[in-house]
């Protein structure tokens, strides 16, 4: 007979597993947690018995919830997801000026074939045209406004070719992104090609 | 090779082959998800914990080589009966046909080796 201390049991594993399995997207962790309840009836089904001992044999063969939820991860299991279409759609939109900030950014964030940080360097040189520029235009504007009798070139309105060249190479800074990611791909997928032989 | 390392060996190779197993299994028709992960602790040394099956499953049928259907079942609740699709049947072929080479071959060196 299922009791009220059995019942407790159960639950508490499966709370287990729902914390373990935190970092999975909420219906993933649901169905999981689904399914491994479902196991847990038909088990004590096929036992013909509810009683603490068959509650415990069923939950030990079960394995601890962190197993389980670590195999439900990629990340956790060790194994990155292999690049797939969002990934190179987040490398060619990364390396443009401009569609980079807003569509290769946010695809590579969403990507879950790179880890935090190589999300972080590849979203900071995506967005150093940005920060140069930005830069150049303080620069610009502070001499500008400092000597009001210099020469036109450095003109607080106009962009200077120092302005210029500083915005250029800030630009590369996407595609220098772009190919940073592309080369972590590479490198992520041969360990896992030796550790699967 | 640290010590620990066989063990370690072990369990990738037995990830590697449970995926394989769970196909086999779908070859002569669907089942549902206890059946199948009762099955395979039948076998000696395969599976270490029962409940890492689960996110197997949904793996293989994210990458197409099974998919499922809710039905009711003779006795209890209704249930998830998984089915092998044409996808999952190549990848068993395919897996059955390197196995039994790799498999030959190990042994092969491993009792050579134990001859000497």
């Amino acid at each position: 007979m299922t009791t009220v201390h059995t019942n407790e049991i159960v639950a508490a594993y499966l709370r287990r597993l729902e914390q373990a399995a935190a970092s999975l997207p909420r219906p993933r962790r649901a169905e999981l947690v689904a399914e491994i309840r479902e196991h847990i009836d038909d088990a004590l089904l096929e036992a013909g018995a509810a009683d603490e001992v068959a509650v415990r044999n069923v939950l030990e063969r079960l394995g601890p919830p962190e197993e389980i939820a670590a195999a439900a991860s990629p990340p956790a299991a060790g194994t990155a997801a292999r690049a797939g279409r969002l990934e190179v759609a987040a490398l060619i939109t990364l390396a443009l000026p401009f569609v980079g900030w807003l569509v290769g950014i946010p695809l590579v964030l969403l990507s879950r074939a790179w880890v935090g940080r190589d999300k972080a360097i590849a979203a900071v040189l995506g967005l150093s045209p940005l920060l140069v520029g930005g830069l150049g235009i303080f620069v610009a504007g502070d001499s500008g406004g400092g000597e009001v009798g210099t020469p036109i070139e450095s003109s607080s309105g106009g962009l200077g070719p120092l302005e210029v060249g500083m915005l250029s190479l800030g630009f590369l800074g996407g595609l220098v992104g772009a190919v940073y990611l592309a080369l972590r791909l590479r490198r992520s997928a041969e360990p896992k090609e030796l550790a699967s032989v | 090779m640290e010590p620990g390392g066989a063990r370690n060996s072990l369990s990738q190779l037995r990830r590697g082959a449970v995926e394989y197993c769970v196909l086999a299994l779908l070859r002569d028709g669907e089942r549902y998800g206890f059946e199948l992960v009762r099955k395979l602790s039948e076998v000696d040394g395969l599976v270490t914990s029962e409940g890492t099956i689960y996110p197997l499953l949904t793996r293989l049928r994210r990458d197409r080589l099974v998919t499922t259907s809710w039905r009711e079942s003779e006795s209890g609740p209704p249930r998830r009966y998984y089915q092998l699709t044409d996808g999952g049947r190549e990848a068993l072929a395919g897996f059955t046909r390197e196995w039994a080479r790799f498999r030959d071959g190990v042994d092969g060196l491993l009792m050579e080796e134990g001859a000497r």
